[in-house]
């Protein structure tokens, strides 16, 4: 199984992500070799990523309908469910329609997430490791071992540890991801699901945040990349800001 | 590392260790004392955000040596140490500057990290650091002779000191030849396309280096073009040795190589199965070959037959490796038996002329 994903997932993409990084500057090969892969398997995973947010902005048009449902059958789970059913099914929504694509994308993100950590090979066994992964090609073999410096910072040190430049960066993580799900979390009637989902839009950022103190630059930055995306997306098919500014001015 | 019948050597979990082969044969309480057996964490306070303990144990990839009776060894964490047996046995503070102890650099500081070992030459310390600088170290006090200007790239090799010269083979491709007086470059440096994985081994005036295009060059000094070079099937990651005019060179392909030093010209190959991590050792007639899949070989080096050690715990099994566990480290050759440091931390204990281990130690002890 495990030398399955490596064969078809995880070496196509280590080996694409060494061989960008022999094409690009070396002064800033590694960083800039990220955020095009990210950018490259974004767009790859486009459809998908329509899907759930069509998916999602059409279960999110039909909230008041579902808490109207909420007051009349809360006591009545089974029939609060079958209502609601009837109405997923009358709007032509399926609500795991925003957790299949989502599911699918996974394991391209996980690749990539180990692409980057193999890549960065930040101690001996790591190269080691790396050996293992890499084609023969000469294209490959020349950019090795990487440049892992970007912009003044090592995108194999743990960012913590990289000064200002790593704060920076993880700050950059959490408000950006702040965003992209202030965008796309639509304000609740109810006084205790809007605590909740509240508190979800700070903590998740706040998480990404701390994760990209603790681990190498290079997947912190790999986080933004992806942040930043998810944003211009969200904006351009989303039809701008949706609840950034909406609820800012509620 | 040997000395004075003491086994010298990093474990996995971060410790220097002077290990007694005859107090471990004879399954004495570790340390044994009388017989020179010690053991020594040193660890720093960590940096950055850990869970956890605020110190840190430190890594070990270099193998320690040993000079005027006193250990060096230099560290991942970036700091070069020279270590008393005699105020290590006692369990005294470090370091005891009278018994000849020092750390390098003194203060809190560290260097980038140290992944080759240190040579001793001159009465000087010469260690590689991550900070893609050379060091010169004196080995009394510990104090710094010179240092290299900046060099390319992290420097994650151990320096091959030549007479007044000391040879860097580095990851960006170079090898630069340094003075050992005060570091500066001299005149000569070979460029290649690609990085140098491994350090170089000198034999009659010719490098024998491993590249990151899966090349194994053998380079002239004073030369600008390899005298030969000779492709395998991975890297080769560990420095080859050279006997009687043949380079031994284990490659990551699972293959170890006999070839001419002289033409580059193929003599044979044995194949041990998996990617060959550490050195082989010559022992007399015959090479002693660990691959990461744990098994032991020893080769006729004339005629590259070789057979496989049996696992002591299955020794009918053909499939059992010779040692449950990845062999990566530096092999030790003492009296006619081979120490293996195995990644299960434990030391084993290879007879070659009987053809098996003798005895395994775990290196994990209080």
């Amino acid at each position: 199984m495990v030398n399955l994903w490596n064969l078809i997932i995880l070496n196509p993409m280590l080996n694409g992500l060494v061989a960008l990084s022999s094409l690009l500057p070396e002064a800033v090969e590694f960083g800039l070799a990220i955020i095009i892969l990210t950018v490259v398997v974004r767009l790859i995973l486009m459809p998908l990523t329509l899907r759930q947010l069509s998916s999602t902005k059409a279960l999110q048009s039909m909230q008041p309908k579902i808490q109207e449902l909420q007051k009349k059958y809360g006591r009545d789970k089974r029939k609060l469910q079958q209502e609601m059913a009837k109405i997923y099914k009358g709007a032509g929504v399926n609500p795991a329609g925003c957790i299949w694509p989502m599911l699918i994308q996974f394991p391209v993100w996980i690749a990539l997430y180990q692409s980057i950590m193999r890549a960065l090979a930040t101690a001996p066994e790591n190269l080691l490791d790396l050996s293992r992964h890499l084609y023969s090609w000469q294209i490959v073999n020349q950019a090795i071992p990487l440049n892992s410096y970007f912009l003044g910072l090592n995108l194999g040190q743990q960012s913590s540890s990289a000064g200002i430049g790593g704060l920076i960066l993880a700050i950059l993580v959490g408000a950006t991801m702040w965003v992209q799900q202030k965008m796309t979390t639509a304000p609740s009637g109810d006084p205790k699901q809007q605590s909740q989902s509240g508190m979800m839009l700070l903590m998740m950022p706040l998480m990404f945040g701390i994760f990209a103190l603790m681990f190498p630059s290079g997947l912190a930055l790999y986080w933004l990349a992806s942040n930043v995306i998810g944003v211009v997306t969200q904006y351009f098919i989303g039809g701008g800001w949706g609840y950034l500014v909406s609820s800012s001015h509620t | 590392m040997s000395y004075e019948e003491i086994l010298y050597l990093g474990s996995m979990d971060g410790k220097i260790m002077a290990i007694s082969p005859s107090a471990r044969d004879q399954e004495l309480n570790f340390p044994s004392l009388p017989d020179g057996e010690w053991s020594f964490a040193f660890t720093m306070p960590s940096k950055g955000v850990v869970c956890g303990s605020s110190s840190v144990s430190i890594v070990i990839y270099g193998t320690p040596v040993v000079a005027n009776g006193l250990v060096c060894i230099g560290i991942y964490n970036g700091k070069v140490l020279m270590i008393n047996p005699s105020a290590r046995s006692q369990n005294l503070p470090f370091p005891q500057g009278r018994s000849g102890e020092w750390s390098y650099p003194r203060t809190d500081d560290v260097i980038e990290p140290i992944v080759g070992s240190p040579v001793v030459a001159n009465d000087t310390i010469y260690v590689c650091s991550s900070d893609s600088r050379v060091y010169a170290l004196d080995m009394t006090y510990g104090d710094e002779k010179w240092r290299s200007a900046p060099l390319d790239g992290k420097l994650w090799t151990t320096p091959l000191v030549d007479g007044d010269t000391i040879y860097v083979s580095t990851f960006d491709g170079h090898i630069y030849a340094l003075s050992i007086n005060d570091g500066s470059l001299l005149p000569w440096v070979f460029e290649a396309k690609v990085g140098f994985v491994s350090p170089p081994e000198m034999y009659k005036g010719t490098m024998f280096v491993g590249s990151f295009d899966r090349n194994l060059y053998a380079v002239k000094v004073g030369d600008d073009k390899p005298l030969w070079e000779f492709t395998g099937g991975n890297w080769f990651w560990a420095t080859p040795v050279v006997s009687e005019d043949i380079v031994y060179a284990g490659c990551l392909d699972g293959k170890l190589y006999a070839i001419s030093s002289e033409t580059g010209e193929e003599l044979w190959r044995f194949d041990a199965g998996s990617g060959i991590v550490s050195s082989p050792v010559v022992a007399d007639d015959l090479l002693v070959v660990t691959c990461e899949s744990g098994n032991v070989y020893l080769v006729n080096v004339l005629t590259g037959e070789g057979r496989r050690i049996k696992n002591p715990d299955d020794p009918q099994s053909a499939d059992r490796p010779s040692i449950d566990a990845s062999i990566r480290g530096h092999l030790c050759v003492l009296d006619g038996v081979v120490y293996i440091g195995a990644q299960d931390n434990r030391l084993y204990a290879v007879d070659i002329d009987r053809g098996k281990i003798d005895w395994k130690f775990p290196l994990a002890v209080e």
